[in-house]
C-alpha cells in the first residue's frame, strides 16, 4: 500500500555548480503551466491512498511566490493525509522569508530541509551558492520561532582545497544551529554540472574517508545517531520519508523527472519540461521480478546503519535472507554482521559499501 | 614443357621492401591475372599478412611467358619474410634455382636483406638484385646501388631498377629471370626425388603438400614415401596453382606442384623431407632436413573461462595450416584452463595471438613468454623446461642452460653506441662490428634469447629512430645463473606471474613488477602486499592500501534505479577481473610482468 508522495519542483533562481538534478531557471509562465500539468498528473495517478509522508523537493520549491505556492498546496490538498504524517519542504535560505515560512506552516508542512551546504563563504561561492551563514542562522531561528522544530540541514564536504581543520571548524558552526537532523554528502562531480565541465577532480579518497570519519565521530559525540550512510538524526528525528526509500517501500513521485515505485514497477518521469507540460509524463518503466525487488531491498536496506531486519525481510519477500546470494560468505568474512535480529554492513565497511552491494545486483 | 624452359625462382627481401607487390606485378605481366583482378598482394592470403605487409604462409604460382618465340614456365616460389620462418625460407630457396633480391630504394640494405641473401647463397642460387620503389621522391638509387656493389659484389649492370607501383622494370625483370636463372638440372628418368617445401590445409582437399621435383616423375596413384618420417601415402590428385588450382596428371623433373595424398594432418608432412616412390626409391634424401623447433612458449588463456573450448577449436584450426604451432593443455590456478603454445619466434607468437583474437573473436590473456631451458638435474638427467611452472625445485637443479642467439643488428653507424649499450644491458657478449659502408654497419652480439623476448625489438627501434633492423640465429645453449622469480599477491603465489630470470636482474625486475602491479591492481577492502620472491626469499615488496571510499553518498527516490545501474556497471568491471584468493586482479596485471619500465602514475 502506497503511503508516500514525492513532488518535484524543478525551478531555481540560480544554478549551483555541483547540481545534477533536473532544474530550470525560474520563469513565471513556465511555473504556471507546470503546476497545471502537475495537478493533472496527480489526479490521473493518485488512487486516494492514505498518505503518511510527503516530500516536496527540487530544484528550489521555495523559489515559488506565495501565489504560486497557493496553487501548489491546492494540489497537495488532494492527498488524504493520515493523522500522523510527515510533510517535508525543501528550501534554500535566500528565497525564504518569514511570510513564506508561516505560509508553509499553515499548510501543514512540519519538516523543513534546508540546503546550507557550507559555512565559509569561500566554499559557498565555489559551490555556486548565493547565501551566507548569517542568513542561514536567521532563517533557522525564524523556522523554529514559527514552530517547525523538525529541521534538516544539508552539508557538502570533500571540496577542492578543503582541509580537515576547515571541516572541523564548520561542523562546530553547523552544530550551533541546533537542528535535529543533518545530511552530509561527499561532493560528487557528476556529468552535466559546471564542476564536471570545468574538469574538477574529486579529492583524494583517503582524505575523503578521514573527513567522513571526522563528521561521524563529531556528530555522534553530539548526540546524533548515524542512521544512514549520509544521514544523522537526533532520536526520533529520522526522515520517515527517506526511510520509505531505504526500506524499499512504495511511493508516488509526481513532477518532472520524479521516480515512483508502484506495485511491480519502478518508473521515472520525463526530464523534458515541454513533454511534461503536454502530459507525456513517463519516460521509462522497469518491471520488477521478485529477484529485482530483493536486489533493491538489499542495496537500499544496507544503506541503513542498523541494516535490515531479518524477520521482516523474510516475511515480506518469503525468502531466507541469510541464504541469499553469498551472504553467508560475507558474514563469515565479517563484511556483514548479524546484530539484534538485523543484518547490517560492518561499520568499518560502510564507506566502501559498494564493494559489498555489487554482490546483490546483476547475474 | 621442355625442362630447359622451366625457371624456378623466389623473391627475397627485408620486410616492407616490396616483395609481395613485385610478385603481384609479375603475375600481371605474365597475364596470370588481369589488372582488374589484382588485389594488393595477391599471393598473401590472410588479412593479417596484408596489413602487416609480411608473408607468413607461402604460396607458389606457375606462370607462362612468351619470350623470343619460346614458351617458358615460371614457378614463382613465394617465401615468408621473417626471421622466425628462416628454415621455411631456406627450404623454399632450396626448391628454387634463382632468387630476386629486392632492396628498397629509400631504405637500402637491411638485416633481413643480408640474412636472406646468405640463405640464397647457401643454396647456390643465381641472384638478380633489384632496387624497388624507384618512383618514390626519397629514393636514393645511386647510394643503394653502391651498397649492393660493396656489400655483395654485384656488378652495376646486373642491378635492375623497378617500381612495383608503376610497373617500371617488371618486364625486364621477368626476362632477366629467363635469361639468368638456370633451368632445373634433374633427370625425369631417375627414381623420384622431390623436396617438400611447404604444406597447407584446404578444407575441400585436406592436406596439400607443396613439392619440387628434382628427379623422376610423380603421377596420380603413385605410392609415395616420405624418407625422413617413413610415411607412405597414395597420391590422389596433383595440382598446380596458376593462380587457380588446376589439376594435372603428372609432375616431372624441374616442376613444382601440390600433392594431395591420404594424409591426415599437417604434422605428418615435414618441410625439408624428401619424397620418393615406395617401389622405386632414390638412393639418398635431399640434404638439409631439420625438424622444426619451437623456441618461444607462452600460456594462452581465454579471458572468460567458458571460452576454453572455443580457444581449443581455434588453435586446432590454425594448426591445420601451421604445423609449426604447438599447443597442449595447461592449467593455472590464477587463470584456469588454457594452453601452453609453442612458436617459432616472437613474430610468429604475435601473429597467432592476433589471429586468435581477430579471426576467432577471442579475448586472451597471454602469460609471460618463455624460452626453452635445459635443466641439468642433480641426478644427471637433462630436462627441457618451457614454462616457469615446470621448473623443478631448486634443490634438484644442478644448473640451468638457456638458448643463446647471434644477432645481426643492421644500423646506421650513428646508433652503434646506443645499440651496444642496449645489447650490453641485455647480457650481450660483444663479437664484432662489420662495416658495410662507412655509414652502415652490422653489429654482432651473442645474447640470451630470453632477453629479446620482452622489449628488445621495441627498444632497438626507438633507439635508432626506426632505422635499425635485426635478425638472429640460435647458436646453442649455455649455462646461466637463472632463478625462478615468483610474484605473491596477498601472500599467495600467482603462478601465471612467475618468470625465469637471471639472478643479477631479479632484484631490479622484481621491484619494477611489484610497483607496476601496485598501480594496476585496484584497491580492495583490505590492504594487499605484493611481493617478488626467489624461493622463500622476498626480494621486493609493495603494498596496495585498503580501499577507503567506494560508496554512493546520496540515494533517494529518484536515484534508486540509476544507482542500481551504477552498481551493475561496477559489477561488470569486477567480472572482467580474475579472482585470485580473495584478490581481484585485472587482466593488465598479467602484462605487467612483461614490461621492464615502471608505469608512471
Amino acid at each position: 500500500m502506497i503511503s508516500s508522495v514525492y513532488i518535484h519542483i524543478p525551478f531555481c533562481h540560480n544554478i549551483c555548480t555541483y547540481c545534477s538534478f533536473t532544474k530550470f531557471y525560474y520563469n513565471q509562465d513556465m511555473v504556471k503551466k507546470y503546476l497545471i500539468s502537475l495537478k493533472e498528473e496527480v489526479l490521473k495517478r493518485y488512487k486516494g491512498e492514505e498518505i503518511k509522508t510527503i516530500y516536496v523537493g527540487g530544484g528550489t520549491p521555495n523559489v515559488l511566490t506565495i501565489t504560486e505556492l497557493e496553487e501548489l498546496f491546492k494540489i497537495i490538498a488532494i492527498f488524504k493525509l493520515s493523522n500522523d504524517y510527515e510533510f517535508t519542504f525543501e528550501v534554500n535560505p535566500e528565497c525564504l522569508d518569514y511570510e513564506k515560512i508561516k505560509f508553509l506552516k499553515q499548510h501543514k508542512v512540519n519538516r523543513i530541509s534546508m540546503g546550507v551546504e557550507r559555512v565559509n563563504s569561500k566554499f559557498l561561492k565555489y559551490l555556486g551558492r548565493e547565501h551566507n551563514f548569517n542568513l542561514v542562522k536567521e532563517r533557522i531561528q525564524e523556522i523554529k520561532d514559527i514552530g517547525i522544530l523538525n529541521i534538516n540541514v544539508d552539508f557538502i564536504y570533500a571540496l577542492k582545497n578543503e582541509t580537515l581543520k576547515d571541516l572541523d571548524k564548520e561542523l562546530d558552526l553547523l552544530l550551533s544551529l541546533d537542528v535535529p537532523h543533518i545530511s552530509t554528502y561527499s561532493l560528487m562531480i557528476e556529468e552535466h554540472t559546471k564542476l564536471y565541465i570545468d574538469k574538477t577532480l574529486e579529492i583524494d579518497s583517503d582524505l575523503d574517508y578521514l573527513m567522513y570519519d571526522l563528521i561521524r565521530k563529531k556528530l555522534i559525540s553530539k548526540g546524533f545517531k548515524h542512521y544512514e550512510i549520509s544521514n544523522f538524526a537526533k532520536s526520533s528525528y529520522e526522515s520517515r520519508h527517506n526511510l520509505v526509500y531505504w526500506n524499499n517501500m512504495e511511493y508516488y513521485g509526481f513532477g518532472l523527472s520524479a521516480a515512483s515505485y508502484v506495485g511491480n514497477k519502478r518508473f521515472t518521469n520525463t526530464s523534458n519540461l515541454n513533454k511534461y507540460i503536454n502530459g507525456n509524463y513517463i519516460k521509462e518503466t522497469e518491471t520488477l521480478s521478485k529477484k529485482d525487488k530483493i536486489s533493491y531491498a538489499l542495496i537500499l536496506g544496507f544503506r541503513k546503519i542498523e541494516g535490515i531486519n531479518i524477520q521482516e525481510f523474510n516475511k515480506k519477500y518469503n525468502v531466507n535472507l541469510l541464504e541469499l546470494y553469498n551472504i553467508k560468505e560475507l558474514i563469515k568474512n565479517k563484511n556483514l554482521i548479524i546484530q539484534d535480529g538485523n543484518l547490517r554492513i560492518s561499520y568499518d565497511k560502510i564507506y566502501v559499501s559498494n564493494n559489498i552491494l555489487v554482490n546483490f545486483v546483476g547475474e | 614443357m621442355k625442362q630447359e624452359n622451366i625457371r624456378n625462382f623466389s623473391i627475397i627481401a627485408h620486410i616492407d621492401h616490396g616483395k609481395s607487390t613485385i610478385a603481384d606485378r609479375i603475375l600481371e605481366v605474365t597475364k596470370a591475372v588481369s589488372k582488374r583482378e589484382i588485389k594488393e598482394q595477391m599471393l598473401d592470403n590472410m588479412d593479417i599478412e596484408r596489413e602487416r605487409g609480411i608473408t607468413i604462409k607461402l604460396n607458389t604460382v606457375r606462370l607462362k611467358y612468351q619470350y623470343k618465340n619460346e614458351e617458358y614456365m615460371l614457378n614463382l616460389i613465394d617465401t615468408p619474410g621473417h626471421v622466425d620462418f628462416s628454415y621455411e625460407v631456406s627450404r623454399s630457396l632450396a626448391a628454387s634455382d634463382g632468387a630476386i633480391l629486392v632492396v628498397d630504394a629509400t631504405q637500402g640494405i637491411e638485416a633481413q636483406t643480408i640474412a636472406n641473401m646468405y640463405l640464397a647463397m647457401d643454396n647456390n642460387l643465381t641472384i638478380i638484385p633489384i632496387i624497388n620503389k624507384i618512383d618514390l621522391p626519397s629514393a636514393d638509387i645511386k647510394k643503394v646501388k653502391q651498397e649492393l656493389i660493396d656489400t655483395f659484389g654485384f656488378k652495376d649492370e646486373e642491378i635492375i631498377l623497378t617500381s612495383a607501383k608503376t610497373g617500371e622494370g617488371i618486364k625486364e625483370l621477368v626476362e632477366a629471370v629467363i635469361e639468368r636463372v638456370p633451368s632445373p638440372k634433374g633427370n625425369s628418368n631417375k627414381p623420384l626425388k622431390a623436396l617438400i617445401f611447404d604444406s597447407l590445409y584446404d578444407s575441400y582437399r585436406g592436406v596439400l603438400t607443396l613439392g619440387r621435383i628434382f628427379d623422376g616423375t610423380l603421377k596420380v596413384h603413385d605410392k609415395i614415401e616420405f624418407m625422413q618420417t617413413g610415411g607412405v601415402y597414395e597420391v590422389t590428385e596433383l595440382f598446380v596453382y596458376n593462380p587457380n588450382f588446376t589439376k594435372v596428371s603428372e609432375l616431372s623433373s624441374g616442376e613444382v606442384g601440390y600433392i594431395v595424398a591420404s594424409i591426415k594432418t599437417l604434422a605428418d608432412v615435414n618441410v625439408g623431407d624428401t619424397i620418393t616412390l615406395e617401389n622405386n626409391k632414390c638412393s639418398e634424401a635431399l640434404p638439409g632436413y631439420k625438424k622444426i623447433q619451437q623456441v618461444v612458449f607462452t600460456g594462452l588463456y581465454p579471458t572468460e573461462t567458458n571460452k576454453y573450448n572455443e580457444l581449443r577449436e581455434a588453435l586446432m584450426k590454425l594448426k591445420l595450416n601451421d604445423a609449426s604451432l604447438t599447443f597442449e593443455p595447461e592449467t593455472s590456478e590464477a587463470l584456469g584452463f588454457g594452453f601452453r603454445c609453442g612458436f617459432l619466434g616472437l613474430l610468429h607468437m604475435d601473429v597467432i595471438e592476433e589471429r586468435l583474437e581477430r579471426e576467432f573473436n577471442l579475448n586472451l590473456i597471454a602469460t609471460s613468454p618463455s624460452v626453452v631451458y635445459e635443466v641439468l638435474l642433480t641426478n644427471g638427467e637433462i630436462i627441457k623446461v618451457d614454462s616457469p611452472q615446470k621448473l623443478p625445485e631448486p634443490g634438484k637443479i644442478k644448473s640451468i642452460s638457456e638458448p643463446y642467439i647471434l644477432t645481426n643488428v643492421f644500423t646506421p653507424s650513428e646508433y652503434i653506441g646506443s645499440l651496444m649499450e642496449l645489447c650490453q644491458n641485455k647480457r650481450g657478449i660483444y663479437k664484432n662490428i662489420e662495416y658495410l659502408t662507412p655509414e652502415r654497419a652490422i653489429l654482432h652480439y651473442e645474447l640470451p634469447l630470453s632477453e629479446i623476448v620482452y622489449d628488445f625489438f621495441d627498444k632497438l627501434k626507438s633507439i635508432s629512430k626506426g632505422y635499425a633492423s635485426f635478425d638472429y640465429e640460435i647458436i646453442g645453449y649455455r649455462p646461466s645463473n637463472l632463478v625462478k622469480m615468483d610474484i605473491l599477491v596477498n601472500g599467495e603465489i600467482v603462478d601465471a606471474l612467475s618468470t625465469i630470470i637471471h639472478k643479477d636482474f631479479a632484484y631490479n625486475r622484481g621491484r619494477v613488477v611489484v610497483n607496476n602491479l601496485k598501480e594496476i591492481i585496484p584497491r580492495q577492502l583490505f590492504s594487499i602486499p605484493i611481493q617478488a620472491a626467489i624461493g622463500a626469499k622476498v626480494i621486493a615488496r609493495s603494498d596496495i592500501k585498503a580501499l577507503r571510499k567506494d560508496v554512493l553518498a546520496k540515494c533517494y527516490g529518484g536515484d534508486v534505479s540509476r544507482k542500481k545501474k551504477l552498481l551493475e556497471k561496477q559489477k561488470e568491471g569486477k567480472k572482467r577481473m580474475k579472482q585470485i584468493g580473495s584478490v581481484e586482479i585485472p587482466q593488465d596485471a598479467f602484462l605487467a610482468v612483461l614490461s621492464n619500465e615502471e608505469i608512471n602514475d
